[in-house]
């Protein structure tokens, strides 16, 4: 069974939530998990394992501790939302020709969405560089270098972005993805911590109650 | 020439102002029914397999210049009991999918396992929309057993409802697996907002039409007769209804780019309008047509809720000041729309100034038209965050977009009484009472006055030249409101300038000004949260399309006395 683009937004944005974020990063995990389902990434089961490993911790914790020189986050791992939200708002230092690093990154796939912003705002492909891969993006496609292992890897010792980077071999978005009912089920339960519990009150106040809507 | 600008968003973007937006030459019903029109789309009843009962399915097929449509027709015998609008309805009279192409048998049968339970089932990519329609009771009894006794039914009765069916949601754009936008988003058919759910509804009240006439004749049969056929005239009036609840009203704040381009087209279509340094004959000759079938609409137009029969009575006080202005000076013969309209501005109700509005655009339909290819929104590009904006920058902003907000005592429980959630009951969305309910917890981000604010005095003691990127790696609790007010900078419509959290807050004018652009008629609140409304009503059949007009239908025509 395959889901809709929209239903993998949806459901990240509301996990992303549940699992503690504030609206504007959910959105951007929403967004990424998103595009990177798109290309048919396991964007579910990555944001999964992000979410699980993060669960209603302070993001400040795996936040850059600053944006000058290579980035690293107080807990020892970042967050690759935190981070690559952080670059793709920095990316015209990348127009400049500035590279930007960052140390010990979680689910360092999750950082190439916002390359892929990043490279639409600077009209020019980014890359994202860690051991073993390197994804090369334009905004609209997506080429992609190494194993598939080093791709879906759970942490990055060093991670780089630059640009401009030069495309080679690109693949092009599909419109349905495959999703992993584990991961699905999983981001469901930190969705569900977003809905208030029904009353009966609720019921019949929250949602309008009036004329009789049975005529 | 006059120079006429688009009106302030600090005018429009008002929430009194929004909720009395009317329907115009670019609202999405007229839009779909011009193209089909003009492109001479053929369409086909391929199955009605429906018993005595009222129970099986039917298709219709639309075929356009390069692809063809079918709407799934599931109907069912529905106990009275189950009825219900609400989202949290388990079953109803009828269910739909809009399918992409012709659908096969096996198409037909797994998708009777997944429409008729609606949300309880999954639907794919060739399946671009899934809905559901109840049954206006008084209406369908009435017309069945007058039919079915070989009479025609009471035209007073059919106007007093105004349609057999009312559909209680129109799932598109992915919802259920169904297609994402995306994938159909470059088809000149649905390049223009929700084409898809307009051509379901549009082909939902064909079905319908027989439907009714199958179940007269059946109980005609039953009884030793044979059942009158519904007369055209009287099948034209009656368009689908629609039951609109909160699920609707976050939608115009969860997409503030594409929310400014549709109000961005029609504040354009008058601008130009408005800009006119004269008026043809034949112009006037269209306006004061319209005029005369718009006054016949409003003649229709009937509600039991407080606040609509007040606007409705000064819309007729304000129809009757046009009427005597008109009567009496007539058009001016220099700038006549601008004259008109900021006559308006001085003497008509805020329903008044946007009926008439949306009035003055019938006549020009080589100027407006063409702005409807500008109703899309593709929100990649205004996603990204620009993180050198500088602090100095952003407050200005700020300053400008949210105004409003900043003036208003966000202290006061008055203005913070309300707030949106969504309840573990089918996800449905919520508002509901901030002090008297444990619900804050669970506030979804649809009061962007206040949280605007909050953004502005968190930036109060940061340095000018700071870039924004900065202030968000440490106040990612604002990148929220940072973004949507990049927005708004951009986009001048985007933001609804209006406190969507206060005590006095009325949810039905975001339905109805979403409900206007698709071009919805004779609002009717059942609550101050939930409406119902008319789509399609006095339209050609498909069948008619060709031999009728396919544009100023929704005006009824009027006959000469």
């Amino acid at each position: 069974m395959t889901h809709s683009l929209n239903e993998i937004e949806a459901m990240s944005k509301r996990a992303a939530r549940g699992a503690g974020l504030p609206w504007g990063l959910a959105e951007e995990a929403a967004k990424g998990t998103r595009w990177l389902s798109a290309f048919s990434f396991p964007g579910i089961e990555m944001l999964e394992g992000l979410l699980t490993l993060n669960d209603r911790l302070p993001a400040v914790d795996f936040s850059p501790a600053t944006l000058n020189g290579s980035w690293s986050a107080p807990a020892g791992r970042m967050s690759p939302l935190i981070a690559g939200a952080a670059m793709s708002d920095c990316a015209v230092r990348m127009e400049a020709g500035q590279v930007i690093e960052m140390e010990n990154v979680s689910f360092p796939l999750l950082v190439v969405p916002f390359a892929a912003g990043a490279a639409l705002r600077l009209c020019v492909p980014v890359s994202v560089s860690w051991e073993g891969a390197r994804l090369t993006t334009d905004g609209q496609r997506l080429c992609v270098q190494g194993e598939r292992e080093a791709i879906q890897a759970r942490h990055a010792a060093q991670l780089s972005c630059a640009a401009p980077a030069e495309m080679t071999g690109q693949s092009e978005p599909v419109m349905r993805a495959e999703v992993d009912e584990t991961a699905w089920a999983k981001l469901g339960e930190f969705a569900h911590r977003t809905y208030a519990p029904a009353t009966e009150s609720s019921r019949l106040l929250g949602a309008g109650a009036g004329l009789n809507d049975n005529d | 020439m006059t120079e006429v600008s688009c009106r302030d968003p600090n005018l429009v973007m008002r929430l009194a102002r929004l909720g009395s937006i009317h329907q115009s030459r670019l609202s999405f019903m007229r839009i779909l029914t011009r193209r089909m029109a003009r492109e001479g789309w053929r369409f086909e009843q391929t199955a009605f397999n429906v018993d005595d009962q009222g129970v099986g399915h039917a298709v219709y097929s639309a075929h356009g210049p390069e692809r063809a449509y079918s709407l799934i027709a599931y109907a069912h015998d529905l106990p009275a009991e189950k009825r219900s609008d609400r989202v949290i309805a388990e079953a109803w009279d009828a269910t739909f999918t809009l399918f992409d192409g012709i659908p096969t048998e096996a198409d037909i049968e797994r998708l009777s396992h997944n429409i008729p339970v609606q949300e309880a089932g999954r639907v794919n990519g060739t399946e671009l929309s899934v809905s559901r329609a109840n049954r206006s009771v008084r209406l369908w009894e009435h017309v069945v057993s007058s039919l079915a006794a070989g009479t025609q039914p009471d035209a007073e009765q059919i106007n007093a409802v105004g349609y057999l069916m009312r559909t209680t949601a129109v799932y598109g754009s992915g919802k259920l697996g169904a297609a994402d936008r995306e994938m159909i988003a470059d088809r000149p058919e649905f390049r223009v907002p929700f084409q898809v759910e307009m051509l379901s509804v549009y082909l939902t009240r064909w079905f319908v039409r027989d439907l009714v006439q199958h179940m007269a004749n059946a109980r005609a049969t039953a009884q030793g007769g044979s059942a009158a056929t519904l007369d055209p005239e009287l099948a034209r009036s009656m368009g689908i209804g629609n039951s609109t609840g909160l699920g609707m009203a976050p939608f115009l704040l969860n997409h503030p780019v594409l929310f400014s381009n549709w109000v961005a087209a029609r504040e354009t279509a008058l601008q130009r309008v408005r800009s006119l340094a004269t008026a043809s004959a034949e112009e006037k000759a269209v306006f004061a047509e319209m005029f005369q079938r718009g006054c016949a609409s409003v003649a229709e137009w009937h509600s039991e809720h407080p606040v609509q029969i007040e606007k409705l009575a000064a819309l007729q006080a304000d129809i009757d000041l046009i009427a005597a202005k008109l009567e009496d000076e007539g058009l001016a013969e220099a700038n006549p729309w601008n004259s008109l309209y900021n006559w308006a501005e001085q003497t008509l109700t805020v329903e008044g100034q946007e009926w008439l509005a949306s009035l003055m655009l019938e006549p020009y339909g080589h100027l407006v038209d063409e702005l409807e290819q500008e109703m899309a929104a593709d929100n990649t590009a205004t996603f990204r965050i620009a993180g050198a904006m500088t602090v100095a920058r952003l407050r200005e902003v700020l300053q400008e977009v949210y105004g409003w907000a900043l003036d208003t005592d966000w202290a006061l429980p008055a203005n913070k009484a309300r707030a949106w959630y969504v309840s573990e009951e089918k996800l449905e969305p919520r508002l509901g009472e901030r002090f008297e309910e444990p619900i804050e917890e669970y506030e979804q981000p649809l009061a962007p006055g206040r949280d605007a604010t909050q953004l502005y005095q968190a930036l109060a003691h940061w340095p000018a030249q700071t870039p924004v990127a900065e202030f968000l790696l440490r106040h990612p609790e604002h990148r929220h409101s940072v973004r949507r007010a990049q927005i708004a900078n951009r986009a001048p419509y985007a933001e609804i300038r209006d406190n969507t959290i206060s005590q006095n807050v009325l949810p039905i004018d975001m339905l109805r000004c979403k409900l206007a652009f698709f071009g919805a008629t004779h609002f009717d609140p059942r609550s101050d949260r939930w409406v119902r409304i008319c789509m399609y009503g006095n339209a050609p059949y498909p069948e008619e399309l060709s031999s009728r007009d396919g544009d100023f239908w929704i005006y009824p025509e009027v006959q000469e006395s």
